[in-house]
């Protein structure tokens, strides 16, 4: 049980507010760790400062032990990096399938003298994969959305889609942020199942979400949040019972 | 019959200037009013090169489609490193600031402009035979473009003027794509200020001014955003429109004013009545292999 995702000492602070203070924190492959803490406590800007969206005054983060300080979101999804998003940001012009299929690993559309001149390699990689998007697509019981566009689709399906798409790059680390929010019904359990076939598959997943039924059920362990801090690591329940945490959690 | 061939060749030029101009601003959404300034850039660079330093023509053309490549990344990379809004900033000042140095400069002939540049191919195929290679010309740009923007690059397009950061995070390049479509499209306006240079012989700055920008926008706008035949109706429909009013025999004290009235009441009734142009796109995003299949049947995306 390796670390796959090391936050090592990451301090950020915009202004006065300090939305990471110190964070050490690793996630190992196989395993769901949880990220629970109140608004503002700083979850998301965690992952936007693992993803490189924002960068950190100090610290380290490290993917399957290489450093990813100073690389761009797009050099660190390439080395296995994925995320999704509160609000989805799903491709608004893009079917379903394409949503997916931009995410792919090898995707020939990024380059153009390839589209334009290696049309064989091009048409091989594009059938890889749509078919590697339908594959995923039918694991997420989305099927049916394929050439279907992100308005026809309920919000619950829509974070479904985004959690399918994050999957497209093989990614050994699979941030969520907020996957459950708005998602009821057979999204739920679908999104449950989802999330642990990755881990299963080996994939270190980290999970921010207000849902504590959905984290209690889903993660191996969890960190309470708190102004940047990470204050304590322990199994979920452990937390969730602490008076101390529950206190800061709800502000009485 | 000559004036019609030159007609015909003013709007072949004009057919690669706005197909090219929709590539940038509405197939990958950014914002940059520079084409005109390409269009200058690859015009001077064919016509200098053949006039001063007896470069065959050819040649100088090809050269002319280089520097316009080059001078275009180098143009838009800084701004790129920053922001989509910066984009805009820099074209616009390298629009107005390429008009002045080419007024201020001994090479380029000042405002007088350059005149008695080389022809090309019209002496031995006459003006009917460039028009029809114009054309041939303009129709494999549009054919190429489409091509592009209904491959797997188009798609990328498409998902990045969606949501660029989205785009990035899964792993693309938004800079690397950007860089591209803004190369590729400033070299087919150089290549079109070639095809001018060589056939008009004559060219002073005014000619290439902002006002050019508000003319290919407006073709693209009126003709249809993110479609392939759009920018082919808005070019043929903007300029006929001008040249047929200069039939009216009206006074130069109201044929004047007149065109810009024109264009400006053309993009405000087309604003009111039809705000996605004469072709309208589809605003999903369609592939070259997903027209055949029963679920791409409704839509065909630019016909």
């Amino acid at each position: 049980m390796s670390a796959v995702l090391e936050i090592d000492g990451v301090n950020k602070s915009f202004g006065g507010i300090r939305v990471a203070h110190d964070v050490t924190l690793a996630l190992s492959g196989g395993k769901v760790l949880g990220l629970i803490g109140p608004n503002g406590a700083g979850k998301t800007s965690l992952f936007n400062l693992v993803c490189g969206i924002v960068k950190p005054d100090s610290g380290t983060v490290r993917l399957n032990g290489q450093v990813l300080d100073g690389m761009k979101p797009y050099e660190r999804a390439r080395l296995g990096l994925s995320r999704t998003w509160q609000h989805i940001r799903l491709m608004s012009s893009l079917t379903v399938l394409d949503n997916l299929i931009v995410g792919a690993r090898d995707y020939p559309g990024e380059n153009l003298a390839r589209v334009l001149f290696s049309v064989g390699s091009t048409n091989a990689a594009a059938r890889r994969n749509a078919e590697k998007a339908r594959d995923i697509l039918a694991r997420c019981g989305l099927e049916d959305t394929a050439d279907k566009t992100l308005s026809d689709l309920p919000y619950g399906r829509q974070k479904l889609v985004g959690v399918a798409r994050a999957m497209m790059n093989d990614a050994s680390c699979l941030l969520l942020d907020e996957p459950m929010a708005g998602v009821e019904g057979q999204s739920y359990a679908t999104m449950q199942k989802v999330v642990r076939e990755a881990a299963a598959a080996g994939v270190a997943v980290g999970v921010v979400e207000h849902n504590v039924a959905f984290i209690r059920d889903l993660c191996d362990e969890g960190v309470f949040m708190f102004s940047g801090r990470i204050l304590a690591r322990g199994t979920v329940e452990g937390l969730i019972s602490d008076p101390r945490l529950t206190e800061l959690y709800f502000g009485t | 019959m000559e004036y019609l061939y030159i007609v015909m060749i003013s709007l072949g030029i004009y057919v690669i200037l706005a197909s090219s101009f929709n590539f940038v601003i509405g197939e990958a959404g950014l914002i940059s009013i520079a084409h005109p300034a390409f269009f200058a850039t690859g015009a001077y660079v064919s016509a200098i090169a053949a006039l001063r330093y007896g470069v065959p023509i050819p040649l100088a053309m090809l050269l002319a489609v280089v520097v316009t490549f080059l001078v275009s990344v180098i143009i838009s990379l800084p701004a790129l490193r920053v922001s989509g809004d910066y984009l805009m900033i820099a074209s616009i000042g390298f629009q107005l600031g390429l008009i002045e140095l080419l007024k201020n400069l001994a090479i380029t002939g000042g405002a007088g402009g350059l005149s008695g540049i080389p022809s090309f191919l019209v002496p031995q195929i006459g003006n009917g035979g460039y028009a029809a290679v114009v054309w041939a010309c303009a129709i494999a740009v549009v054919l190429v473009l489409r091509y592009i923007t209904r491959s797997d690059y188009g798609r990328a397009m498409s998902a990045m003027r969606d949501d660029e950061l989205a785009f990035a995070s899964l792993g693309r390049n938004p800079m690397w794509v950007k860089l591209w479509v803004i190369g590729l499209a400033s070299a087919i306006a150089g290549f079109a200020g070639a095809l001018y240079a060589h056939f008009f012989r004559f060219m002073e700055p005014d000619q290439f001014d902002v006002l050019q920008s508000a003319a290919l926008l407006t073709m693209v706008v009126v003709g249809g955003m993110r479609t392939s035949l759009g920018p082919v109706v808005g070019a043929v429909l903007l300029q006929i429109l001008p040249q047929a009013i200069t039939f009216l025999n009206l006074p130069p004290s109201v044929l004047g004013p007149l065109q810009g009235i024109l264009f400006t009441g053309l993009v405000l009734g087309f604003m009111f009545f039809r705000p996605r142009g004469i072709v309208r796109m589809d605003p999903v995003w369609k592939g070259a292999l997903q027209d055949a299949p029963a679920s791409g049947g409704t839509h065909v995306r630019g016909a």
